[in-house]
């Protein structure tokens, strides 16, 4: 269970976490998106976005092991399930691996993938180091994302945490009986462990809707931010949006 | 003056019918510390849940503050009632300190400003300043005990119901949970087995079994009584077959019932 | 790491710019329809059950099932859930995940986030749970059928989300739209059986620890079985004739895509292969009624299959 490490590196001081967390997240979305959307082959263009988004890791004092580590993980799948695009798209053929043909359409969007790829999750790679869950909620509060959206994610944080901490309960219980066991009995624990985190967290969910019932809660979610963009954090997110999309438009505009 | 909360012959029945508690009459006058003793499926949860209007009564009457506990005014007596639950981690459930803390008067239709400089106020009176933009459960378990107090707390309730409050705690952490409620001057109202809390915070006991008041009088003459203790399951010397055996058998009418 | 990877989350890189414009705008229209029915469904209590769901499903996605032979299989628990809380909360419950599940965890594309939801949040819960619930009125209510119709739906749901990857990748000319789906989709018609395994597994259980919490879901509403006889019939005529109608002319399709401004070279993937196989097989109006027969028999059976041996372990 892999998500201890949110909390983590959200501390890191730098100009980057002095900008509320809604810039934050529309500039890594600008970032992500401008990328995405880059046509095939416009390879000095992904370079020029990835120079921005290491300008931004650098800005964001965000070890570039860390960037290296948190990208990497993703980027293996990435790689792997673009090996597929290699050699089922018809082209002219550039080499031969053993049985299959590597065409050139291949070669063109594996690169693709791979480059708007590692920019995409730079991108990321950066929110998530300088932004905790959280501080992300609030954000989606900030963009009028729908309320039941950001009031469930707001609860579903903590009960998560208390979620795992049964679920590592109830596993560790549960070795310590059967020790070795075969695949058979750890699929039948696993779906056990499943069941028994739904019925726990409808329970917690249950017994947290009174709690917040004792407290006056009346169907409508308060919310403590009042905090304002400032014009700094703003002018910055413009210059950050105006400079992808320049570079993303004129990559279609050269073609 | 009329006591701040009067319970006449309340009764409440799960929904399978199983009677929960069972006609229990009670007054508790403004100032009063009462512990609500008696084993685990007495009705002190249920109880308490009526307190705070989270259980609406099936039958009898719960008045607090001369008020009526019905839908009407229930939000108004959840104001004056603060209900502090068994587990914190159902309390907790805001991404920060802060916000947890600031959400009852935030409901209350304070304003933002207000209501993050009362919650501060409060984790600072508990010792938890410096806490405020941390997640519940990057607090130790005595925290998060101060935590759900402060919750409850930053409303400034009249009356403080507490359930189990020492749970799961250590020695430290109840010790400190203990001085810190003995210096509040809230109304209390405590429902535990922990008979030295009970005794340490309480000056008046009222003991629940199967759902009806067994006996209710001064803690220290109470607590004292070892043969009532041991009769209400309150107490039961390890290791004594014998005793264990009877509690199964033993008749619902007992000598203390008035 | 890429244990704890969904295959059906697509990465940012693969979806061209106006196939993610275009699911964005459709996952947010259909985000904001099921805004207004999960208000209208759970009412007050909406946000905590909202929360338990979420924060279940988030949970469950890491879980690993063994399968055995080193391989194991992932919940994406969309037709679960909306057998419990209902369709509409599902599909928000799914979206939050995915929204932080892409932003904090890079499983699955910021970019991609739209095509994402529009897969696994509303395809897959609009599919699946319509399929469980069709499945139901056919076969009536009860215990065990409706384990089995969950079942089936989940594997439904998984198929689409398959179908659906594929189609985007094709639409962004990364990939044909034939091997595409056949790569794709097969994939996930394998991956379904380990969700529907899943699903009616957690289903039982829930159901002998936790019957009230399957409570939560009103009964189907009181239609005529006929009616659903006669739909399905309808229904499956329609998916013939489509299914011809693609096989027969491939280059209507390619007229479709070229008219919706896809361009010459997406277009060029959509041709021959399907002309190919049913030339093959004599009668793409047989071809055609025989695959989509095939596809109900296969899902009619299995549900049937479940709850006899349910009914008789």
């Amino acid at each position: 269970m892999s998500f201890h490490h949110l909390d983590q590196y959200a501390h890191i001081e730098s100009p980057i976490t002095h900008t509320p967390p809604v810039v934050r997240l529309l500039g890594t979305v600008v970032v992500a998106v401008g990328a995405a959307a880059l046509p095939l082959g416009a390879w000095g263009h992904m370079a020029v976005l990835a120079l921005l988004v290491g300008l931004i890791a650098l800005l964001a004092r965000v070890p570039a092991r860390v960037m290296l580590l948190r990208v990497s993980g993703p980027l293996a799948f990435v790689v792997l399930a673009s090996t597929a695009v290699l050699f089922l798209v018809p082209g002219q053929p550039v080499f031969h691996a053993g049985p299959v043909v590597v065409t050139d359409a291949g070669l063109l969007r594996f690169g693709s993938a791979i480059g708007r790829a590692v920019v995409a999750l730079g991108a990321a790679v950066i929110l998530v180091s300088t932004t905790g869950f959280p501080d992300l909620v609030s954000a989606f509060r900030d963009l009028r994302l729908p309320r039941v959206v950001t009031t469930s994610l707001g609860l579903a944080y903590r009960l998560l945490y208390t979620l795992v901490d049964e679920i590592e309960r109830i596993e560790r219980a549960a070795r310590s009986r059967n020790v070795g066991a075969g695949a058979r009995r750890r699929r039948q624990l696993a779906v056990g462990i499943a069941a028994t985190a739904l019925t726990r967290s409808f329970a917690r969910g249950e017994r947290t809707y009174r709690a917040m019932l004792a407290r006056g809660y009346h169907g409508e979610m308060p919310s403590l931010r009042t905090r304002r963009v400032d014009v700094n954090s703003l002018i910055g997110l413009g210059l950050l949006t105006v400079t992808v999309l320049a570079t993303t438009i004129s990559a279609y505009m050269i073609r | 003056m009329a006591n701040l909360i009067e319970i006449t012959d309340l009764a409440y029945r799960y929904p399978d019918g199983t009677p929960a508690i069972d006609g229990i009459s009670l007054s508790v006058e403004s100032g009063d510390r009462v512990a609500i003793l008696g084993p685990i499926g007495a009705g002190k949860s249920t109880l308490l849940l009526h307190l705070n209007g989270l259980l609406l009564a099936q039958s009898g009457s719960v008045t607090v503050d001369g008020m009526k506990v019905t839908g009407e005014t229930v939000r108004e007596v959840r104001r004056r009632v603060g209900l502090v639950f068994q587990d914190p981690d159902d309390q907790l459930f805001l991404p920060t300190l802060l916000e947890d803390v600031a959400f009852g008067p935030l409901n209350e239709g304070k304003a933002p400003r207000e209501a993050a400089a009362r919650a501060h106020g409060v984790l600072a009176d508990l010792g938890l300043a410096g806490s405020e933009g941390r997640a519940a459960h990057h607090l130790s378990g005595g925290q998060k005990r101060l935590a759900a107090l402060a919750t409850v707390l930053v409303s400034r309730p009249r009356v403080l119901v507490l359930d189990e409050p020492t749970g799961n705690l250590d020695a430290e952490g109840r010790a400190k949970l203990v001085r810190l409620l003995q210096e509040r001057d809230e109304t209390l109202v405590v429902a535990t087995h922990d008979l030295e809390v009970a005794r340490a915070l309480c000056s008046r006991c009222v003991v629940l079994d199967r759902g009806k008041i067994a006996t209710q009088g001064d803690s220290a003459r109470l607590l004292d009584d070892a043969s009532f203790l041991q009769q209400h399951r309150l107490t039961v010397p390890l290791g004594d077959r014998a005793l264990r055996g009877s509690t199964g058998t033993r008749s619902p009418k007992n000598p203390h019932n008035h | 790491m890429q244990g704890d990877r969904c295959l059906a989350h697509i990465p940012d890189g693969f979806l061209s710019a106006p196939v993610i414009a275009g699911a964005a705008v459709l996952s947010a229209a259909a985000l904001a329809v099921a805004v207004r029915r999960s208000q209208s469904r759970l009412g007050e209590q909406e946000a905590p059950i909202l929360g338990a769901a979420t924060a279940f499903v988030f949970a469950a996605q890491m879980l690993n099932f063994p399968l055995g032979a080193g391989t194991s299989a992932h919940l994406l628990g969309g037709v679960l859930v909306a057998t419990l809380v209902g369709p509409s909360v599902a599909i928000l419950v799914l979206f939050s995940v995915l929204l932080v599940q892409a932003l904090l965890f890079q499983d699955g594309g910021i970019a991609a986030l739209g095509a994402n939801t529009l897969n696994v949040a509303v395809i897959a819960v609009v599919g699946g749970y319509g399929s469980y619930r069709w499945l139901l009125a056919l076969v009536g209510m009860g215990t065990r059928r409706m384990i089995a119709s969950a079942a089936a739906g989940a594997y439904v749901s998984v198929v689409l989300v398959g179908i659906a990857v594929a189609i985007e990748l094709a639409l962004s000319g990364t990939l044909p739209l034939v091997p595409s789906l056949v790569a794709i989709g097969g994939i996930h018609l394998l991956v379904g059986l380990g969700e529907a395994a899943l699903t009616a597994a957690i289903l039982a259980m829930l159901m002998r620890a936790q019957p009230e919490l399957l409570r939560r879901e009103s009964p189907p509403p009181p239609v005529r079985r006929k009616w659903v006889y006669a739909v399905t019939a309808v229904s499956m005529l329609l998916a013939v004739t489509a299914v011809y109608a693609a096989s027969a002319r491939p280059d209507a399709l390619e007229a479709a895509s070229r008219r919706l401004g896809l361009g010459e070279s997406v277009a060029s993937y959509f041709q021959s292969p399907f002309a190919d196989y049913t030339a093959q097989i004599g009668g793409a109006w047989i071809a055609a009624a025989g695959g989509v027969m095939v596809v109900f028999a296969v899902g009619f059976g299995l549900t049937k299959m479940i709850v006899r041996t349910r009914r008789n372990p």
